[in-house]
């Protein structure tokens, strides 16, 4: 046991607590959303924009961001796209299958702070959406808290799209603003073309009573930033969820750091402000 | 406090009685240099070894460790956390490990290093041959061993040995028969601390460490970067031979029957090529010159940032290590320092 | 899922890798756990028209070579190379620095031209197929290879280190060659063999191949901090890294 006599072994950062894969579905050809039951029956605790690390025994271990906001039932999900071994391993495993969870780690989205109250922009490449779905849900579920919400949602192609169910809903919902494009569309696509950020001159935002939430692949953070600058959203403003190789989730094994930064626990979410002139952070 | 003054002689006997009584490892020759070891009798042990290959971190990191077992999918914590002695280990390297106790219980309690820790008496012995590229006294680490169980100078031709904890006095009960040290071997000992403090550095850091953060904070762009990693091969030995280095990778192992096995931590390095790249094979520090700023960074800046204390202690085993002879801290600094 | 079917191959080459699995001895039984092989001609006679996973070793050194291993991959779910020789070219590779007639000549003098000798430069598997997996190393180490083959029969792309022996090294708290004075190529070779011939007492051959981003232009300038020549290093790197293209 771990700890040397008299050491309870839960103590032990680094030990995974049982868990259970309850349900999953396909949503793309690389992503597959899961619905994860911790086997001790507690809820995990966590908030909009925290992550996860999943054990797949025999495999490895992965950081995954919990896409669904803390409450809605035991269970919490999230979306895996399948790009190494624990994702892929993840992808072939059945409803039922036992894995390990530790968490969760890190920053969340501060819907009790910054953003309460305030019109909240969330801009979303790709599978950036999977962490900040968790924010929008949470948002939508204390809808008086918080102004107008508008949601954008850019992916590669139309086929790379999630959660298009939710994202018709948030479409529809009255107070919220929803717009997706794609980089390439196909024969079926009536949308919007082009990057993310061709949908943001067209915003009418109050950049005093916006707060803006960005997530998605590295080389988007740059050129997202600078429309908001344009928009004359403050950097307070502005919360980046940055991606990195989170390893041990606990601030210990060092991959994860953006300079002296550990993200797993100075992130995954930053203000922008604090980390506008951090080299390299985006 | 106990203070004891013995000859090499009666020494060596205390330590044969204590590798008797259980597991002692020790500074002993190895291929022309020095590594700690399990001691099996006190001759093979060396107190006037110049500096070791690896720093005795490596007994509460070791180099590779399962921290847990699997098997169906249940996972249990594994430790091999047993009571021992770490004999004769230099100043410079205790003030490495008083940092990493830091690191390792700050935040989140690592109970696998810590447990180790608290498994260890340590026992501290004063520097008495300098090795070819050391430079503790230029960052304060040439004697004072604060941390240690036990303390052991050489004065002439005696020792004194001394505990510092309840733990240290323990361990010096088999020398209860033997004398107290007397007032001029003490103060013979005061004169070698000051010696050591001054003398025990072959190269001269020419800014204060408690500055270098505010001076890493403007040469984020400076040449030297990239100047020295053109001639890096990111094989990680200056990370590996550091004492107070402790990043680490994680992988899983199975046996035939894959449904049991261990996750194992293994030594890593930030000068090492994917270091820092991710699942879809973005790599977050790409360049040589990215990954050698930030290892200077980290000694310098981003660690006594976290816990307050100069990162590096001066063993110069990086030095050493650097086939390429690029990985010298105090010449990475003084340069930072010179364009202020 | 049942157990893949393994057939194993041989092309030019010592058979050494091969030797390596014989060599397992009891941990035959564990390997028989996870793989059924269907054709192995060192330790079996039966022969198969498909497989699971083909292990290949040895390096293509004739155009019947060429078109044999391309039938391999036809009827293979998985291609792995095991080896230098099969990963790189391994030493064959050497004879690719000459003259292909002068070679032969030399090693087969008046018999050189006779058809059944007929050669072309040697060429890693790689080079002639789709790999999917390379177990490196001149012998490839036995730990790796069963690591490989659990990691493959768990859908597990395996782990092969991308950086240099130094690390492995280290770890094993050897003291450095160049302290004595040798050139090593641990500096530019690719770790995961445990460092095995310096913890040995020897500097590293460089059988695992470069790493991926190998700082040779480095290796050649420190030769002369350790009073050697470009000439020294570059004859080292010949054995297993000469005409890689």
């Amino acid at each position: 046991m771990c700890g040397g006599a008299g050491k309870p072994e839960a103590k032990d950062i680094y030990r995974p607590e049982p868990a259970t894969l309850a349900r999953s579905e396909g949503l793309t050809a690389h992503e597959r959303w899961f619905e994860v039951k911790l086997d001790s029956g507690r809820p995990l605790g966590h908030m909009p924009g925290q992550f996860v690390e999943i054990s797949v025994p025999g495999i490895g271990e992965a950081p995954i961001s919990v896409s669904s906001a803390p409450g809605r039932n035991g269970a919490f999900e999230l979306v895996v796209r399948n790009v190494g071994n624990v994702t892929r391993a993840l992808h072939g495993l059945p409803a039922g299958a036992r894995i390990g969870v530790r968490g969760p780690f890190g920053t969340s989205f501060p819907v009790d702070g910054a953003m309460r109250g305030r019109d909240v922009l969330f801009i979303c490449g790709g599978i950036g959406l999977v962490p900040v779905r968790s924010a929008i849900q949470y948002v939508l579920d204390h809808r008086p808290d918080y102004g107008a919400v508008t949601i954008l949602f850019g992916t590669r192609s139309p086929s790379d799209r999630l959660f298009t169910d939710e994202t018709a809903k948030w479409a529809g919902t009255r107070g919220v603003t929803y717009m997706e494009t794609v980089d390439r569309g196909d024969a079926g696509w009536t949308g919007k073309v082009g990057v993310i950020t061709t949908l943001m001159p067209d915003l009418k935002i109050d950049p005093a009573r916006t707060v803006a939430v960005v997530c998605g692949p590295p080389i988007m953070y740059k050129f997202v930033i600078i429309e908001l600058h344009k928009m004359k959203v403050a950097d307070e403003n502005i919360f980046v969820s940055l991606e990195r190789n989170m390893k041990c989730g606990v601030g210990k094994c060092g991959h994860c750091q953006i300079n002296g930064l550990y993200v797993c626990r100075k992130g995954p979410v930053f203000r922008y402000a604090d980390v506008n002139d951090v080299r390299e952070a985006v | 406090m106990i203070r004891k003054q013995v000859t090499r002689q009666a020494l060596d006997a205390w330590v044969d009685g204590l590798i008797a009584a259980g597991r002692v490892v020790g500074a002993q020759k190895k291929g022309g240099r020095y590594a700690f070891d399990d001691l099996r009798r006190a001759a093979d042990l060396c107190l006037d070894y110049d500096v070791t290959i690896l720093p005795p971190k490596k007994y509460f990191l070791p180099p590779k460790e399962d921290i847990l077992r699997f098997s169906d999918g249940r996972y249990e914590s594994v430790s091999d956390a047993a009571p021992f002695t770490l004999l004769g280990v230099h100043p410079y390297d205790m003030a490495a490990i008083a940092q990493m106790d830091k690191l390792f219980a700050q935040d989140n309690r690592d109970e696998h290093y810590l447990a180790r820790r608290e498994q260890a008496t340590v026992v501290v012995c004063d520097i008495e041959r300098m090795s070819p590229n050391i430079f503790a006294a230029s960052v304060g680490t040439a004697t004072a061993a604060d941390g240690c169980d036990a303390l052991i100078t050489r004065v002439g031709r005696a020792y004194v040995i001394e505990s510092h904890t309840a733990k240290g006095e323990r361990l010096l009960a088999g020398l209860a028969g033997a004398p107290d040290a007397d007032a001029v071997t003490l103060a013979r000992r005061e004169q070698l601390w000051e010696d050591n403090a001054r003398l025990m550095s072959r190269r001269e850091l020419r800014v204060e460490p408690r500055r270098l953060p505010r001076l890493l904070e403007d040469a984020y762009d400076h040449p030297v970067w990239e100047e020295k990693a053109s001639q890096c091969f990111a094989c990680g030995s200056c990370n590996l031979v550091c004492p107070t280095c402790y990043c680490f990778d994680v992988q899983d192992d199975v046996e035939w029957d894959p449904s049991r096995g261990v996750r194992r931590r293994v030594w890593d390095g930030c000068m090492l090529t994917d270091f820092a790249t991710v699942a879809g094979k973005h790599n977050f520090r790409k360049n040589r010159a990215d990954r050698y700023r930030h290892r200077y960074y980290r000694k310098g800046k981003y660690v006594p940032e976290k816990i307050g204390d100069f990162s590096c202690v001066g063993c110069g085993r990086c030095v050493s290590a650097c086939v390429a002879r690029i990985a010298d801290p105090v010449e990475v600094y003084n340069r930072i320092a010179e364009v202020q | 899922m049942g157990k893949p079917r393994v057939a194993i191959f041989d092309f030019a080459c010592c058979e050494g890798c091969q030797l390596q699995i014989v060599n397992l001895e009891e941990e035959i039984l564990g390997l028989l756990q996870v793989i059924e092989p269907v054709e192995w001609r060192e330790a079996m006679s039966d022969k198969s028209e498909t497989c699971d996973i083909a292990l290949i070793e040895g390096s293509i050194t004739r155009a019947e070579d060429a078109e044999r291993v391309k039938r391999i991959r036809a009827r293979a779910g998985v291609v792995v190379a095991l080896g230098a020789c099969a990963t790189m070219g391994g030493v064959n590779k050497l004879k690719n620095n000459f003259d292909l007639h002068d070679v032969k000549t030399c090693v087969y003098g008046e018999a050189a031209d006779m058809p059944h000798l007929d050669t072309m430069p040697a060429m890693a598997v790689s080079e002639v197929i789709p790999v999917d997996f390379a177990v490196p190393g001149c012998p490839m180490s036995k730990t790796e290879f069963t690591c490989i083959v659990r990691c493959l029969a768990l859908g597990k792309t395996p782990v092969i280190p991308t950086f240099p022996v130094c690390v492995e090294c280290k770890r094993n708290e050897n003291v450095c060659r160049y302290e004595y004075n040798e050139v090593c190529l641990g500096t530019v070779t690719r770790a995961g063999c445990g460092a095995k011939c310096p913890t040995a007492g020897g500097w590293c051959f460089g059988c695992r191949g470069l790493v991926d981003d190998p700082n040779v232009n480095a290796a050649r300038d420190v030769m002369e901090q350790y009073g050697k020549t470009m000439a020294d290093l570059d004859d080292r790197l010949a054995l297993f890294n000469s005409k890689r293209e």
